[in-house]
């Protein structure tokens, strides 16, 4: 199946400088890429579609900032009943079709007291709580080692050099922070939240770590952005609300655009 | 046939067999079907009748549902209920709770017994839970939504009923019954937790751990029920100086202290007699 997938990839893109996930919500970058081409996941062998709110179903490929991108438009998650294989099907693809580095973002709840609704932080680690990994099963070599490292899942160098470059644009430094997986979807309870800041996770989400232990695996370079749109269960005396992620999310989505944009342009 | 018409064919096999459509549902853990003795019984209904219903193989539980009245209140009462250990699919598990739910129940009462990892927590006595960990490793609502049954992320930041807790806890208190509040761990199972894995939980906030009870929750808040749930503490899960453990002594305890879960539910259900017209 991937090489039937590479190939029809293959006949609609050329190079790609830097691939992005978008979370839920954050969609919006696909509207800044210039010269775009449109593939929907139904003419993609292989890829599934995604079900989930806030989420488009397609992959655009063109120039943003004078660089070469590959957005994945809508992602795959183990809520949606998919395995965890299905779930990171195109990081493999993405490695076939010659992408080096991948940017994967995120909506996620705020465990850290300090952080507020709307803010950006980088991944710099990750707790995996699905009790489940996409590499199961028997591993091709060829693709990836049995055993892949994971003692930096994601990248320290690209984050200090994405930190200055967004710091000499735009005066602005985000911070980074341990991103929890949780398999949903019911979102956490108070107590599960404690249990995470106990355990030294800082945010938390349903999605980004298979991709990340997949893009590991097949030895991408990786950077992951968690956008704060609200704080997890217990922190404030209100429910959860999926309207409200996707409106905090949609909120920030300008500076979330002008900082990737920055990324792209200076560090891609 | 696919999981919404199951549970649509069960709950018509119900309609046609019972007159009532009770507004609280109780769930009966491990040895407490001594909680069923406090009903009038109007009719009893075999899981394996009911199209569709799985069968439970746990010891201690018996595979039927009663309904009855308690206190004047029509209730339906589930006596053995299905665990992810057994095998069952999480759908399975909590396939009552979606039949309850389209049947028109409101509050949906739960019991268990749990092993007590509070230092304080001594056997034999009630624990209003006040809150959950999910170590199960699954989730009953994985895969597509079923949008009439309730939302893709449903909030469960009040999971179980904070005025239920509240209620029953004033109940509790004009009983003489010595009564615990905590958060309840669900595992996997079905082997016992190892003293290592009880320090673990203990560190990370749970006050007792059971087997059960958490895929039900999660279902009942999805689909908009109330939940009130009550372990039974049955054993010391105290990491130091740990005894060997059986399925016997638990449900020993079990009903002991079913004794009283029993008489707090009673109470409850006086106090919200009123909302359920």
């Amino acid at each position: 199946m991937t090489e039937e997938t590479v190939r029809v990839l293959k006949s609609k893109i050329g190079d790609v400088d830097v691939a992005i996930v978008l979370g839920s919500g954050l969609g919006k970058l696909a509207n800044e890429v210039e010269e775009a081409v449109h593939i929907p996941y139904s003419e993609i062998p292989g890829f599934l579609r995604s079900t989930a709110p806030g989420h488009a179903g397609e992959l655009v490929y063109g120039v943003i900032n004078g660089k070469h991108v590959l957005l994945m438009n809508g992602r795959f998650h183990m809520y949606e009943g998919y395995s965890p294989k299905d779930v990171v099907y195109p990081i493999e693809v993405m490695k076939m079709i010659g992408v080096k580095k991948l940017i994967v973002t995120n909506a996620a709840g705020g465990i850290k007291l300090s952080f507020v609704p709307g803010q950006l932080v980088f991944i710099k680690d990750i707790i995996n709580f699905s009790f489940r990994n996409p590499l199961i099963g028997k591993n091709d070599e060829k693709i990836g080692p049995r055993f892949p490292d994971m003692s930096q899942p994601l990248s320290y160098e690209w984050i200090e050099k994405a930190n200055a470059a967004i710091y000499e644009k735009m005066k602005q430094k985000l911070e980074t922070g341990t991103y929890a997986l949780m398999l949903g979807p019911s979102y956490e309870t108070p107590a599960e939240i404690k249990m995470l800041r106990k355990l030294g996770a800082d945010m938390v989400g349903m999605s980004t770590v298979p991709e990340i232990i997949k893009a590991n695996h097949v030895g991408l370079e990786i950077m992951g952005i968690s956008c704060i749109t609200n704080m997890a269960a217990g922190v404030l005396k209100q429910p959860l609300s999926e309207k409200e992620v996707i409106e905090v999310a949609n909120s920030v989505s300008s500076n979330f655009i002008s900082i990737v944009k920055t990324i792209i342009e200076r560090t891609c | 046939m696919d999981y919404v018409q199951m549970v649509k064919e069960s709950v018509e096999f119900l309609k046609s067999r019972v007159k009532v459509s009770p507004k609280i549902a109780i769930v009966l853990g491990s040895g407490l079907s001594v909680i069923k003795e406090s009903l009038d019984v109007e009719a009893k209904v075999k899981y394996s009748e009911i199209p569709h219903f799985p069968i439970s193989t746990a010891p201690g539980h018996a595979g039927e549902m009663i309904f009855g009245k308690w206190n004047d209140v029509d209730v339906v009462l589930m006596n053995g209920r299905f665990h992810f250990y057994e095998g069952y699919s999480m759908k399975e598990v909590t396939m009552a709770i979606r039949v309850f739910q389209i049947m028109g129940v409101r509050y949906l009462f739960l019991t268990n017994a749990a092993g007590g990892l509070n230092h304080a927590f001594e056997p034999g006595h009630p624990m209003i839970i006040t809150d959950h960990i999910n170590f199960m490793g699954d989730n009953p609502l994985i895969g597509k939504n079923i949008d009439e049954w309730g939302v893709r992320f449903p909030d469960m930041s009040d999971a179980y009923n904070s005025k239920l807790v509240s209620i029953a806890e004033e109940v509790a208190k004009g009983l003489p019954v010595e009564y615990y509040k905590g958060v309840y761990v669900a595992v996997a199972g079905p082997s016992f937790e190892t003293p290592a894995e009880l320090k673990m939980f203990r560190y990370l906030g749970a006050d007792a751990v059971g087997m059960s009870t958490v895929p039900e929750v999660i279902v009942a808040n999805h689909g908009g029920i109330k939940v009130l749930a009550i372990s039974a503490i049955t054993d010391r899960a105290i990491p130091e100086g740990l005894e060997p453990l059986t399925a016997e002594q638990v449900l020993q305890v079990a009903e002991k202290t079913g004794i009283q879960i029993a008489k707090i539910f009673e109470g409850v259900i006086k106090e919200i007699k009123e909302e359920l017209k």
